[in-house]
């Protein structure tokens, strides 16, 4: 049981880590970023080539990558979704090419197998009662609630975080008070790529860096934000725990080939009984993406 | 004199484009195409396409292979199927290959379907196109089966790579020693949710029930899985001593390995695992791999064999040329498999896809995976005496090194048990 707890929670927190990007730039600018699971490939990439190819610190590596991924996603909105802002197919078509770009050239130049790692920030870890957990499992589990709390203080309580607010409540008046949408669309897929990137640092090193998991990450994404709500932050955060929770149960308790059942069921059940999400406050399905 | 002159000019000019092409054109050297659909973006598939075209330079670097009198070259035409990625349709694996069949108008497949439940359904695509198949990546047993169902249609299909249930059999003696001199009693089965690793599991489970082991648990796992704790805590409350697996997905693997490390599971890994079951191994993924005993199917896929000096020099040639294989099975069939073609070609003395098979058939060839001749399934007869089949072996990880410890044609090393192990 304890170690149901442990893990469920752990998984719960990697799904949110997923997630919080794609949530962010969504109920802020109304952007559905398909390109999240390359950018968050790319970010892990490049803490790699910083590490390796550089010779840079591990800390160092991170910092620039995170920095470097949040340039691209501004860049990725003032270069080309400015131009299709508010055609709504034009902008999934665009931001599902770029993610397929990313991760098909990555592959394409060998970023496959398990030649390519990002170490472990320590080695080693903790047992609780019969259950032994390592430490990069504990440090992304405390590193995922604390950007939550700091996530959640940024929008209620900077200048930009409301002005985020503002954007993602009214546009139109947003903009009647000097707040400008386009900056602020811009911004939030910068910092949507740059959360992308942090959690690619705080999970990849539990596995392997390969191209294809960023295709996982994006599913995974689009599934808790459907299930939770997508512009709800607070769903999000619901929508995690129940498929992470239910993941590590059913494997436990069933089987662990039936895990990927529970975030496909979850779809399925959402959409059938609640398509707004659990959280969420649209109610047709054709406002869903 | 002038028309002397232009002559002159003229039979000039032809003698000097006549010398300056390469032998193989003057001499109707039209390219014979080899057909590669795989995984390429996988360890194997790009081992695998490295093996082929080693083999293919040397060959055409002695002006190609003679059909009937007339030197041609080989040519590559590569295509990737993604039949390894964990969410590809078979579907869509095969109309990659029927793309290549019906564009590039190739002469032979080589390498082949990646995953085994593509490979059984592109055999009657196969069948359908008759073309030459030596296929050296998907290695179900169910192959065999199926080929005996209907000979005559799917004459065009050989398996020069292992089928599991020979690569288990690879596994077994180790497991015997593990039981008879060190004491161990209590075994976990984890196969990938796939044919090949639950055939191979299969074959593992049935020896271990037969000889007196305790099997305290089964548990098949979805190939695209990213987390393991359930069942390494399975693995732990049934007191296992053993884990066996075969796991071929690098992420999974990676993660599973890693995994078993941090939860300080105390049982010992016996099988397959991507990352660990590799040259590159220890580089990647360190000391954790210790004491866990892998197999090699087949031979000619990374360790150079002390005992063997043709598997070694192949060995040796690879790694000075592509540095150390990602992965460790199949390679040297890959090698072997266009050697056997060019063979099977010259003694056809045609393209003829039916004169070609007929000689196939007749393979008897000393390759880097052994002795390689067919049996009436088209599948490469394997046991454990290179001079008679082909051959697979198991090996333990020891000092950082991948010794092998069975069969004892090729041993190198004997059993040993981590100190960590309860008994």
């Amino acid at each position: 049981m304890l170690s149901l707890l442990i893990y469920g929670l752990i998984q719960s927190v990697i799904l949110v880590l997923y997630a919080y990007g794609f949530s962010l730039v969504y109920g802020i600018s109304g952007i559905a970023n398909f390109a999240h699971g390359g950018i968050y490939i790319l970010g892990g990439f490049m803490t790699w080539c910083f590490m390796n190819a550089l010779g840079l610190p591990y800390f160092l590596s991170a910092i620039f990558s995170v920095i470097l991924m949040g340039l691209l996603g501004f860049g990725l909105y003032w270069g080309l979704l400015l131009r299709i802002r508010g055609i709504v197919l034009s902008e999934v078509v665009v931001t599902f090419v770029a993610g397929i770009a990313i991760l098909e050239i990555l592959a394409w130049k060998g970023l496959y197998g398990f030649y390519y790692n990002l170490p472990v920030f320590v080695k080693g870890g903790i047992s609780l009662g019969d259950v032994a957990i390592d430490y990069q499992r504990l440090f992304a589990l405390g590193s995922g609630i604390a950007l939550a709390g700091l996530l959640w203080a940024f929008v209620h309580h900077t200048r930009m975080g409301l002005s985020f607010r503002g954007i993602a409540q009214d546009e139109r008046t947003a903009l009647s008070l000097g707040i400008e949408s386009d900056w602020v669309g811009a911004l939030s897929l910068a910092i949507g790529s740059s959360l992308a990137a942090v959690a690619a640092i705080l999970v990849l090193p539990l596995g392997v860096l390969e191209a294809n998991i960023g295709y996982d990450v994006l599913i995974y994404a689009v599934t808790v934000a459907i299930v939770g709500g997508l512009e709800s932050g607070f769903g999000m955060i619901a929508a995690s725990l129940i498929i992470g929770f239910g993941q590590i149960a059913v494997a436990r308790y069933i089987g662990s080939s039936w895990m990927i059942i529970v975030p496909l069921g979850a779809i399925v059940l959402i959409l059938a009984i609640r398509p707004s999400g659990l959280f969420g406050s649209f109610k047709e399905l054709e406002e869903r993406i | 004199m002038k028309k002397r002159f232009l002559l002159s000019a003229l039979l000039l000019v032809a003698a000097g484009l006549a010398f300056s092409f390469p032998a193989q054109v003057l001499a109707g050297g039209k390219p014979i195409i080899l057909g590669l659909p795989t995984a390429v973006n996988t360890d194997w598939g790009h081992d695998d396409i490295n093996a082929v075209n080693l083999a293919v330079e040397e060959i055409n670097a002695k002006g190609g292979v003679s059909v009937g009198g007339v030197k041609r070259p080989f040519k590559v035409q590569i295509t990737d199927t993604r039949g390894m990625d964990p969410a590809t349709p078979a579907h869509d694996a095969l109309m990659a290959v029927e793309k290549l069949i019906l564009q590039k108008d190739p002469h032979a497949i080589v390498v082949g379907f990646a995953r085994s439940e593509i490979f059984m359904a592109g055999m009657d695509l196969i069948a359908k196109h008759k073309i030459p198949y030596l296929g050296s990546y998907a290695t179900t047993h169910m192959f065999q089966k199926q080929f005996a169902k209907d000979p005559a249609k799917y004459k065009y299909l050989f398996r020069l790579s292992v089928d599991a249930i020979a690569a288990a059999k690879a596994v077994t003696d180790a497991i015997d020693t593990l039981k008879r001199q060190h004491g161990l009693q209590r075994v976990f089965f984890m196969p990938q949710d796939t044919l090949l690793s639950k055939g191979f599991n299969g074959v593992l489970k049935r020896h271990c029930e037969n000889t007196g082991w305790q099997v305290v648990g089964w548990e098949s796992i979805a190939s695209d899985a990213s987390d393991f704790s359930a069942v390494l805590t399975k693995v732990k409350e049934s007191d296992a001593q053993m884990i066996c697996t075969f796991w071929d997905v690098a992420r999974g693997g990676t993660i599973l390995l890693k995994q078993w490390s941090s939860m300080q599971v105390p049982a010992l890994f016996v099988g397959f695992v991507v990352g660990a079951n590799s040259p590159r191994g220890w580089e990647f993924m360190g000391e954790e791999i210790e004491y866990s005993i892998y197999t090699e199917a087949p031979i000619g896929s990374g360790i150079p064999l002390k005992k063997l000096p043709k598997t070694r020099k192949f060995v040796e040639k690879f790694i000075e040329k592509f540095g150390k294989p990602h992965g460790q099975w199949l390679t040297g069939a890959a090698y072997d498999s266009i050697y056997v073609l060019a063979q099977a070609i010259e003694r056809a003395g045609c393209l003829d896809p039916d004169k070609v098979v007929a000689e196939v058939e007749k393979t008897d060839y000393d390759g880097v995976i052994g002795r390689i001749r067919f049996d009436d399934t088209h599948q490469v007869v394997y046991g454990t005496d290179p001079k008679e089949s082909a051959l697979c072996l198991a090996y333990q990880w020891q000092d950082g090194k991948q010794v092998p410890i069975y069969p004892p044609a090729v041993a190198e090393g004997k059993v040993r048990l981590p100190p960590w192990m309860k008994k």
